[in-house]
């Protein structure tokens, strides 16, 4: 058998090589490199983000969507490009799948909600998941002669007040010599493992570090991990980024494709979400000059096909009607089972879910909140690829969920991104002369819009008349109003002034998309209010969680319809609800219980049968909607 | 034993617009049209009032149109190529409410008639007859955008009906109005979604509300004619229940869409069993446009004088109180 022939493929400005057999696509040698580009199609070569400009060699190129003016230049899809010489490779940075540098911005102006900093934990009782205990033993002697283990039950089941202590193996093992090591004084750790303590770790004499465990979002679009010191419930430590199943597609419809149609799929994307977390993990270990036997205890929340692919369970009938998960409460296992870094013997709790559109992802947020305990009616609203609603007060709580595409996440628009460094989050434009003023995520050059943007964009592009209520592009005298290759755009940002040198605009599409987008949201909410028939005056509170950075132009998002016309006081961001909320199932075993319960006493409405709801989406497809009175508060 | 009727209140009504001005008015007209005010569904008058019964609008092309030979003998090839002359007959012997007048050979496919010829001709039929006039342009968005305006300056003051606004192209229109103070078809594709947007639109360029009538795109009997009653039936819903968006009269152009379904043209040798084309025809275009008066509609637009007259005693007696 003949090996097939090996080229060269480096990667500038990285300066990444890589030895890749013949065929290979330049996508897949990317991430063999150790370089993640982005993707969101799944390289089928539609979704042209992945554009990589050829410097030295001959690639064999295929089809694929990207303009011709680029082509020109030597750009190629890097999916659709197989490798067939040595090459070289520029990779631009809107290509590439960044650090996702987690935003903090405090604009102090009351209708930018900046994050609420009030602590979530400070509503349930502080018992955690996981703590050490200091014990002093008494030696054996010839008199004394019960075994190391027994010698060490007695003395953990009095302190934490308990008879149903048992201990893991591995520990076991270890056990004569640690306590021995330690002159009869060990710290040990002691982890709740469905309902019974289980002693994970004895470390001799008296340790310093206390126990740690990680609340985890384990989202569509990126993942955050937070270390938890657990003696105290203080956030030691964050890091987000990224999901490396980004590589398989956008959004979760794409990944289930993904996990059931190919071969070792389902591995695929759990070793890529695992890959993520584990990255996330081994950089806060690190920073803390932790070891991984220090967290005993991993509490993780995602939506359910998220949490599907994270246990490696079968997610294809979420995707098919009539849409049923596998579970919807999930097993508790051990990090080992899984390969997180982690003590191995560390149980990993997973929030329970709803439904298969709404996940244990909503059941967190709520525990970040006090909806489920006041009797105020609150709305709560987690917008993102999936738009997942709850309203309702202590006594009912009803949920929905509407799929918003990937538009606010930054898909499926021309110059989309996430909330990282270089994204437009705010803009201003002038009445008359329509230029442009606009601020970034973390203050760097443009390189694209945000969620955050986007919906200022259209609030703005609308109130200086450059859009219709429509969402239709006006003619107006300006140069940043042209002709593109796709129809009517708007310049945002001249190429000069812009990272990576080229206009960003937004598109009469792009326009079109977040109409869409935020229609389908606020459909839900009108479906969901007008099931429970509450109006506008009967919602106490509204809570915003999800994915437009850290704030949300309150002004803004009534003015094009996204969100109820109610007074902005009422309104309050609570960023990333769902790694706030497993926060608190760690550090309080009542908080979980509260979580199952919610989880199980939430009624789901199903839109898709709702008939109401496509009336609600028609109605809704207009800056800000086509019943004026449902808001009375927009200038007319 | 006494019955008691059921009756429905309803907490508003549709929008009243006028359309015509006299010489008091800052016009020529003799007479002018006010239609809507509708308290109730159709015709429904023991529980509302319908100040004002609906009209018949007939139509006139600005060129001898590709008729039906059978449509074109109730004219004659002499009047069919003088608007002027084709509307005062209209008026005199069918008696049409309102002529609407089609500049059709504005079409830049057809004689592309200038905009200067267009006014024009518009001029001349205001001459002749005295009633309002709905002057439709050729539905060819770019030319339209220069005739309309032309014929609105023309005929400013005239407060005539000018069509159609769509939501792909309502802004020069609608300014015109504004300027030379006339109303303003709105044409949505039978879709109450865009109705409304493109009425709000309109309005939002400052249009009062009582200048815009509502066209909901019609189609004949026989051609999803019932897509259109209940997309009408939910636009007099709307407007009695409150909305202002939904509120205003609407226009039915059963001229063109009867006339261009097979039934109303194929002759007898070709369908024996559906009796002479003449005959048929008339009653297919008044029968569609009964079928709209009891949708709702406000203005009928109509060619043939036979079902002109047909439609006309429907409305009489339509509007012969029923209240209990």
């Amino acid at each position: 058998m003949v090996e097939a022939k090996k080229y060269r493929v480096r990667f500038a400005p990285d300066n990444l090589s890589i030895e890749v057999p013949a065929g290979t696509d330049l996508h897949r040698a990317a991430a063999m490199a150790g370089l993640e580009l982005r993707s969101g199609c799944g390289g089928e070569g539609t979704c042209g983000r992945c554009a990589v400009l050829i410097k030295e060699g001959k690639p064999q190129v295929g089809q694929g969507n990207l303009g011709a003016k680029y082509r020109r230049e030597g750009y190629v899809l890097a999916c659709r490009t197989l490798v067939t010489d040595d090459l070289v490779v520029e990779v631009p940075a809107t290509s590439r799948l960044s650090e996702h540098q987690l935003v903090v911005d405090k604009i102090g102006k009351r209708e930018i909600l900046a994050e609420q900093e009030a602590d979530p934990l400070a509503r349930y009782p502080i018992d955690p998941f996981s703590r050490k205990i200091y014990v002093k033993l008494d030696p054996p002697t010839l008199t004394e002669n019960t075994s190391d283990l027994s010698r060490l039950l007695v003395k953990v089941r009095q302190e934490i007040g308990r008879e149903d202590v048992r201990i893991d193996l591995d520990t076991l093992r270890a056990l004569p010599e640690t306590l021995r090591q330690g002159e009869w004084a060990a710290t040990v750790t002691v982890s709740d493992y469905d309902g019974n303590s289980e002693i994970i770790r004895v470390e001799p004499g008296r340790s310093e570090k206390p126990a740690y465990g990680l609340a985890i979002d384990i989202g569509t679009t990126s993942n955050v991990v937070q270390l938890v010191d657990m003696s105290t419930g203080v956030i030691v430590d964050k890091r987000g980024t990224y999901n490396r199943q980004a590589r398989y597609g956008d959004d979760v419809i794409t990944r289930i494709i993904h996990a059931v149609d190919g071969k070792d799929g389902l591995k695929q994307l759990q070793d890529a979400v695992l890959e993520t977390l584990n990255d996330l993990i081994d950089s806060l270990l690190a920073a803390g000059e932790l070891k991984p036997e220090d967290v005993g205890y991993v509490v993780t929340a995602g939506n359910t096909t998220m949490t599907h692919l994270f246990l490696g369970l079968n997610p294809r009938y979420i995707r098919l009607e009539p849409y049923i998960p596998a579970a919807t409460s999930f097993p508790i296992v051990r990090a080992k089972d899984l390969g997180l870094h982690v003590h191995p013997a560390a149980p990993v709790l997973s929030f329970p879910a709803v439904a298969s559109y709404v996940g244990g992802d909503i059941v967190s947020g709520l525990l970040a909140t006090d909806i489920a305990d006041a009797g105020a009616v609150s709305l709560f609203m987690d917008f993102g690829t999936n738009g997942e609603l709850v309203l309702g007060n202590r006594e009912w709580l009803v949920t929905c969920s509407c799929s918003m595409g990937p538009c606010f996440e930054g898909g499926g628009i021309a110059f989309g991104m996430r909330a990282s460094p270089g994204a437009i989050q705010r803009i201003k434009i002038d009445p008359r002369l329509f230029d442009v003023k606009l601020s970034t995520v973390g203050g760097d050059n443009p390189r694209g819009i945000c969620g955050s943007g986007l919906v200022d964009s259209l609030a703005k592009l609308r109130e200086v008349g450059i859009i219709d209520r429509a969402g239709k592009f006006q003619e107006v005298k300006s140069d940043r109003r042209r002709e593109g290759t796709d129809g009517p755009e708007f310049v945002l940002t001249w190429g000069r002034e812009a990272h990576g040198g080229r206009d960003i605009v937004i598109t009469e599409s792009d326009v079109k998309n977040l109409i869409r987008a935020k229609g389908a949201a606020y459909a839900a909410v009108r479906s969901m209010m007008r099931s429970m028939s509450i109006e506008l005056d009967g919602l106490d509170r509204v809570f915003v969680a999800g994915a437009f950075g850290n704030y949300l132009n309150v002004r803004d998002s009534v003015e094009i319809g996204m969100i109820p016309d109610v007074p902005p006081e009422k309104y309050q961001f609570i960023g990333n609800s769902s790694v706030k909320g497993a926060r608190v199932a760690l550090m309080s075993k009542k908080a979980w219980a509260v979580a199952e319960e919610l989880a199980r006493k939430m009624t789901y409405l199903e839109l898709s049968v709702d008939p109401g709801y496509m009336d609600d989406f028609m109605s809704a497809l207009f800056l800000p909607h086509t019943d004026m009175s449902l808001f009375p508060s927009v200038r007319r | 034993m006494p019955v008691e009727i059921q009756k429905e209140r309803y907490t508003s009504k549709v929008a009243t617009v006028t359309i015509g001005a006299t010489k008091e008015q800052g016009g020529t007209r003799t007479s002018v049209v006010t239609v809507g005010g509708d308290s109730t569904l159709p015709f429904l008058q023991f529980e509302g009032e319908i100040p004002n019964p609906p009209v018949i609008a007939m139509e006139v092309v600005d060129r001898n149109p590709d008729w039906n030979l059978s449509l074109k003998a109730e004219f004659g090839d002499d009047i069919l190529s003088d608007p002027a002359k084709w509307a005062k007959k209209c008026v005199d012997e069918c008696g049409a409410q309102l002529i609407y007048l089609r500049l059709q050979s504005a079409d830049p496919e057809l004689e592309n008639s200038s905009p200067e010829k267009c006014a024009e001709t518009v001029r001349k039929v205001l001459g002749a007859v005295g009633v309002p006039l709905i002057v439709q342009g050729c539905g060819v968005d770019e030319k339209d955008n220069v005739v309309m305006p032309m014929v609105a300056e023309a005929a400013a003051g005239e407060n005539l009906l000018l069509g159609t606004a769509e939501q792909d192209n309502y802004k020069t229109l609608t300014a015109a109005c504004m300027v030379h103070k006339h109303s303003v078809v709105a044409s949505s594709p039978i879709d109450i979604n865009i109705c409304k947007q493109l009425n709000i639109l309109i309005n939002e360029m400052n249009l009062p509300l009582d200048r815009i009538i509502i066209d909901p795109s019609v189609g004949a009997l026989g051609y999803g004619i019932e897509y259109t009653y209940s997309i009408m039936e939910r636009i007099r819903l709307g407007a009695l229940q409150g909305d202002r968006m939904l509120a205003m009269p609407v226009i039915c152009n059963v001229a063109y869409e009867a006339w261009r379904a097979k039934e109303a043209n194929a002759g007898e040798d070709e369908f024996p069993g559906w009796g002479p084309q003449a005959e048929r025809s008339v009653l297919w275009e008044a029968a569609t446009a009964t079928n709209f008066l009891q949708a709702g509609g406000h203005i009928i637009v109509m060619r043939h004088p036979k079902a002109v007259k047909l439609v006309k005693k429907a409305i009489d007696d339509l509007m012969v109180p029923n209240k209990y």
